[in-house]
């Protein structure tokens, strides 16, 4: 009986696995820690508008012109929303889990960026890297480099001061097609 | 947009004495016995309690470290808190607290008890554990898989030292963003990343995408495809194979709308 016994348990072997002393086997299409890489990220923010639970939040400092992304890991919910949004593949969920720590600080990743002056007025208005990442997407999508030219200067400006500027141009055409 | 750097509530959370602390300090440091956990769910969707059980369950067996779920607070050495501590489960929380024997860990489990998570700015929850209740540890997680509540306690107990630091960039001069695929014509990636979500859902299609657009960056089309088809066989998914062969298609009509 008891040797019957001992013959199933070798057959069966064992059942636990040796985790936190051999890593454990992670299945392919795991959520786990959403890994950051600063140098591709442009401050766009769509992450931060994606994330439902705001694990992802991202503040301006307009008096100095800079933008501070963060990511706090203790509310992530792993639902892969801001990889999914991120143009530039700045954030990607990798495989890691183990994220247990002692202290609330240690579960934050943060990056702080330069934001853009407009050209006309000085105010700050979005990330220097996002506009640099339009124009060579729009180099990309195969314009003129004169007409790259022409939008580059739009693009350098705030959206307030494109708008003034778009008036004063059509004012003269306006009052024209009014007095006819 | 709310601010998670606030530690605690200082009018409503409960402090600990410095005699207190020390022996916590030292419980932590050195438990050199088995530990009794005590789960206290403060409004939690029970996703934390299930994975909670898988963890003791033989496969990944909590038991081994001596770590045992106790049915009372009175027995408890380590609390788990789960759940984004709802008004109504306040109360109940701090009892479960005060009814447990100094030196207790307290720790928050989930990314409800870390910092509320989903439910953070909700008018009924005060949003994690560590506003009411001065917390030892953070399991984050929604919910922690068994691994990684193996690994908390691991640490807690200091079998394994902490993995996770702050890390915190400057953007530095010079510094910018690669095109992704630049190889690919913008339309034609547009086209192939919508056809992709449209079948195979949003964080998957994105993926699927971009296995094909790495495989298609080459001009050589016959080679791609050859390529393609040994992915596929790799692979061995039907559904896969699909979305992959209705992308080729995608290609297939740009590229002969574009040689018009």
């Amino acid at each position: 009986m008891v040797l019957k016994l001992l013959r199933e348990v070798l057959k069966v072997g064992q059942a636990t696995v040796p985790y936190p002393f051999v890593p454990v086997e992670v299945p392919p299409g795991f959520r786990g820690k959403p890994e950051y890489n600063p140098e591709q990220c442009i401050a766009c923010a769509s992450c931060t508008i994606a994330c439902p639970p705001n694990a992802l939040t991202m503040e301006n400092d307009l008096e100095y012109g800079i933008r501070t992304w963060k990511i706090f890991y203790g509310r992530c919910i792993f639902c892969a929303r801001c990889e999914e949004v991120c143009p530039t593949g700045a954030i990607r969920l990798g495989y890691d889990f183990e994220l247990a720590s002692f202290s609330r600080d240690d579960l934050i990743v943060q990056a702080e960026f330069e934001l853009a002056a407009c050209t006309e007025c000085g105010a700050f208005f979005t990330s220097a890297k996002e506009l640099e990442h339009v124009l060579s997407l729009l180099e990309q999508a195969g314009l003129a480099s004169e007409d790259i030219r022409v939008r580059s200067a739009i693009l350098r400006k705030c959206p307030e001061c494109r708008r003034k500027i778009e008036l004063a141009r059509v004012k003269p055409h306006v009052h024209k097609a009014f007095r006819e | 947009m709310t601010d998670y750097n606030i530690k605690t509530d200082s009018q409503y959370a409960v402090t600990v004495d410095e005699a207190t602390n020390k022996l916590k300090g030292a419980l932590l440091k050195d438990i050199q016995r088995s530990a009794y956990v005590y789960r206290v769910d403060c409004g939690g969707c029970n996703g934390c309690e299930i994975e909670i059980f898988a963890s003791i369950t033989p496969i990944f067996d909590a038991e081994r470290f001596g770590i045992k779920v106790v049915s009372s607070p009175r027995h408890a050495d380590i609390l788990l808190y789960t759940g984004a501590v709802t008004r109504s489960m306040r109360v109940p929380a701090l009892r479960a607290y005060h009814a447990a024997p100094d030196p207790k860990i307290c720790v928050a489990y989930g990314a409800c008890g870390s910092s509320g998570g989903i439910f953070h700015d909700l008018y009924s929850v005060w949003g994690g554990a560590d506003k009411i209740l001065p917390i030892d540890m953070y399991i984050p997680g929604c919910p922690p898989t068994p691994p990684a509540t193996i690994f908390g306690f691991a640490i807690a107990l200091g079998l394994l030292k902490q993995k996770i630091k702050m890390i915190a960039h400057v953007q530095e001069v010079g510094e910018q963003s690669k095109l992704l695929h630049p190889e690919i014509p913008l339309k034609l990636r547009i086209e192939i990343e919508r056809e992709a979500r449209r079948m195979a859902g949003y964080w998957h299609g994105k993926r699927i995408a971009e296995t094909f657009m790495e495989i298609y960056k080459i001009d050589d089309t016959q080679k791609a495809r050859s390529e393609l088809i040994e992915f596929l066989k790799i692979q061995d998914d039907e559904r896969l194979t699909e979305i992959m062969n209705r992308l080729e298609e995608v290609y297939q009509n740009w590229q002969s709308v574009q040689d018009k």
